[in-house]
């Protein structure tokens, strides 16, 4: 009969306590592990959070940068579907906030992949399917008449975009009124813009996210630069022909679209567009930059008193949506930071109070088992135990316990983590809490999911942390057992 | 009962104290309890020597400081002056983290309400005081089974105490405080809670001990049928030795009347032959 045996037969002797002091140190225990999981999982969730704002933030200002000294000429949109539709330009919906906004902010674009624009009804009925869609052809001695005749201009850039595909016949249905309309189902969409350094060096024509072979170099003829939508359309690789409207055409390279609205893009020369869509001699869109973006105003009303047939677009409203959309993010980010670091501080008071708790249970039982052996202790001790020995008992007691506790806490813990760490803890899981709100939103934006789950590291941690208490409980109790005097033994009962 | 120890097969090997020689001295012995502002003496000035192979029982009515003297003689107590020679070592002078051994190696306790661990079963409880002597678990195993074979609880080795009557937990409890050969076995009232069938066979038990083992056992008791079985009796009053009568040793041969000389029984209150009560000492065994 070594002291283990005893603590052990101890422990079952009364049945009933150890299972209520069980399962109570085990779901104190639970919470103890269930918290540091949430709070990592919730750490994750903010860091990816913050760092997709961040990156969101930092495109939208340089999106700001860019488009501040940009405007958008075109003709209006007529409904005539020809072959070859030129797409709206209204929108300007290249590379800026379809990304981002939706189709709202930019006013959505007419043939974008995404069918009827962004998604949003602003985007559906206002830029897209109606009125955005059939950008009729201009002259391309626009170009150089606009250049000429209006001061403060930078750059024009002429640019033809057409697309391919089929005309399909859709009823649409919106909050109760009926259409019949016809759109054109987009194969791909050809962009024709000019090879010449100055505007490739300059300004942001061409995709930069190349991810095979090598973007168009100024100047090439018979290249073509296809999007990963495009190169699985055609079946073409890098270094392949594709043919297109009977013209077969050298892949360069592939680029991955930065944006919804240019999955089906696919690049060429200006003028090789111009040809191969019947459209020599026309543009579809002008993109005019200013020198500067106090001038933009003042160059946007001179084009249109020069060509009052056009349609100008200035970046100014597209800019105030920005910063808004910016000042939103940066909003969110900050609002994100501060649920993090609440989430901790309630995450620390928790695991206090359960710390003290678990302590003070352990502490209790223990006090009161040795109070209710005291003629045992007194008998042990009077036979010949030593007071470390005695002490050990007792202490291996606590300890055993809180070790069953642990256990039983680990096991729970890897069942309810999830539940009990939303349940703590204000921004993990559902978010039904205010702090917690902004982060789970996030989360469904920018792509953290906060899921509490238990390392090995934590289960490891549960259970040094439940024996680091059962020690620490017991250890008052024990030395009061060892203090019994032999005497004890001697009471009446 | 007896028969056990006496044809016990295997005797159990003890190293029996020479007989004659002091196992306990007690020297001008003292203690005092303070209660609050006053001091309260339980002993004064007590001297008794205690040889080996004695049987003695110690009386005295409530308070007069028996419970006290057994404490300070199982150094469970510390004497506030005098001297406790045990065995000729001075445990008066030890200090408490010496004393456990002392009550592990050279005591034996047997206790009124028999104290066993109720977990443990028989065989287990008669092991406990085994424990950190360096016996092999297999030689405590073999030690418990044959004390508890001498004290006539063959079979009963692994019943819990729950499932033996009160007389067999005294039984285990004694064979516990033989578990490491003590020179001493100090029993405090181990009749007390006991029917008198049971009282009586708890009686020749250790007399039985004490004649064919040799075992020295100092025995407080209220019962003066027990008191009687013993070869000496000591009245304690007020922490004083106040008088000492020879016993009937229950197993002795020839138990004489001290009046008459005629033979008399066990049991017997009152001679046979004169008719005096054996023992005219009725201030004795009132308390």
């Amino acid at each position: 009969m070594g002291i283990v045996s005893r603590a052990v037969r101890n422990i079952s002797r009364r049945k009933m306590r150890a299972l209520l002091v069980i399962i109570a140190l085990g779901f104190a225990l639970s919470i103890m592990i269930s918290i540091p999981a949430g709070v990592l999982a919730n750490q994750k969730a903010a860091n990816t959070v913050s760092s997709n704002l961040s990156n969101v933030i930092s495109q939208t200002g340089a999106s700001i940068n860019q488009t501040l000294t940009q405007i958008d000429c075109s003709l209006a949109p007529s409904f005539s579907g020809f072959g070859f539709t030129p797409r709206n330009s209204t929108s300007g919906g290249g590379y800026t906030l379809g990304q981002y906004g939706g189709g709202g902010t930019s006013g959505g674009s007419g043939f974008t992949p995404g069918q009827f624009g962004g998604g949003t009804v602003g985007g559906y009925f206002g830029g897209g399917a109606f009125s955005g869609g059939r950008a009729s052809p201009m002259n391309e001695t626009l170009y150089s008449d606009i250049n000429s005749n209006i001061s403060g201009i930078a750059a024009v850039e002429p640019i033809l975009q057409a697309s391919e595909g089929n005309n399909v016949t859709r009823n649409l249905d919106f909050n109760g009124y009926s259409r019949t309309i016809t759109t054109l189902d987009v194969e791909y969409t050809i962009e024709g813009v000019p090879l010449t350094s100055y505007f490739v060096g300059n300004y942001p024509i061409l995709p930069t996210n190349i991810t095979a072979g090598s973007n168009l170099q100024v100047g090439v003829s018979g290249d073509v630069l296809l999007s990963e939508n495009n190169s699985a359309y055609f079946g073409a690789g890098v270094g392949d022909a594709v043919t297109i409207l009977g013209q077969s055409f050298t892949v360069v390279g592939i680029y991955s679209p930065s944006s919804v609205s240019d999955t089906q893009t696919l690049y060429m020369s200006l003028s090789e567009a111009q040809a191969l869509t019947n459209n020599t001699g026309y543009i579809t869109s002008l993109t005019v930059f200013a020198q500067n973006s106090g001038d933009v105003s003042a160059v946007a009303s001179a084009i249109s008193a020069l060509h009052p047939e056009l349609t100008v677009t200035t970046a100014q409203s597209r800019e105030s949506a920005l910063s808004t959309e910016e000042s939103t993010y940066t909003t969110e980010l900050a609002n994100a930071n501060a649920s993090d670091s609440q989430t901790n501080s309630t995450a620390i008071e928790e695991i206090v109070v359960v710390v003290l708790a678990t302590s003070l249970i352990v502490l209790f039982v223990m006090l009161y088992t040795v109070k209710e052996r005291t003629k045992e202790i007194g008998t042990l001790k009077a036979i010949g135990f030593s007071n470390s020995t005695v002490m050990s008992q007792f202490m291996l007691e606590g300890v055993l316990l809180s070790m069953i506790a642990g256990v039983v806490g680990i096991a729970i813990g890897s069942i309810a983590a999830p539940t009990i760490a939303s349940l703590l803890l204000p921004s993990v899981g559902a978010g039904s809490r205010t702090a917690g709100a902004v982060v789970v939103s996030g989360t469904t934006r920018f792509g953290g999911l906060a899921v509490a789950t238990l390392t090995p590291e934590l289960v490891l941690l549960g259970f040094g942390v439940a024996i680091l208490l059962g020690t620490l409980g017991s250890l008052y109790p024990a030395w009061r057992a060892a203090k019994i005097r032999p005497a004890e033994a001697m009471r009446y009962e | 009962m007896s028969k056990s120890v006496l044809q016990s097969a295997k005797p159990v090997p003890q190293a029996v104290p020479q007989s004659g020689k002091p196992v306990l001295q007690l020297e001008n012995l003292s203690k005092t309890y303070t209660l609050g502002k006053r001091d309260v003496p339980a002993l004064s000035n007590l001297n008794l020597i205690v040889n080996a192979g004695e049987f003695v029982a110690i009386m005295g009515p409530s308070g007069s400081g028996k419970t006290t003297l057994l404490n300070v003689i199982g150094c469970i107590d510390k004497p506030t002056k005098g001297k406790v020679l045990l065995d000729g070592i001075d445990a008066s002078a030890l200090p408490e983290n010496q004393l456990y051994k002392i009550r592990r190696d050279k005591m034996g306790f047997v206790f009124q309400t028999f104290n066993l661990l109720p977990y443990l079963n028989a065989r287990e409880n008669v092991e406990l005081p085994m424990e950190g002597r360096g016996k092999s678990k297999s030689e405590q195993k073999k030690r418990a089974s044959e004390l508890l074979a001498m004290v006539g609880l063959s079979g009963r080795e692994e019943h819990r105490p729950q499932r033996l009557s009160a007389g067999e937990q005294q039984r285990v409890a004694i064979a516990r405080a033989l578990a490491n050969s003590p020179a001493i076995i100090l029993a405090d009232e181990p009749t007390g809670n006991l029917d008198s069938e049971n009282k009586q066979g708890i009686i020749k038990l250790l007399a039985n001990l004490n004649l064919t083992q040799g075992t020295t056992i100092i025995m407080v008791t209220h019962d003066s049928q027990a008191a009687r079985n013993t070869e000496r009796m000591l009245l304690l009053k007020d922490g004083k030795i106040v008088k000492e009568m020879q016993g009937l040793h229950l197993n002795k041969k020839n138990q004489t009347c001290p009046h008459c000389g005629s033979r008399i029984q066990i049991n017997d209150d009152k001679c046979p032959a004169c008719k005096k009560p054996i023992y005219a000492s009725d201030e004795l065994f009132s308390s």
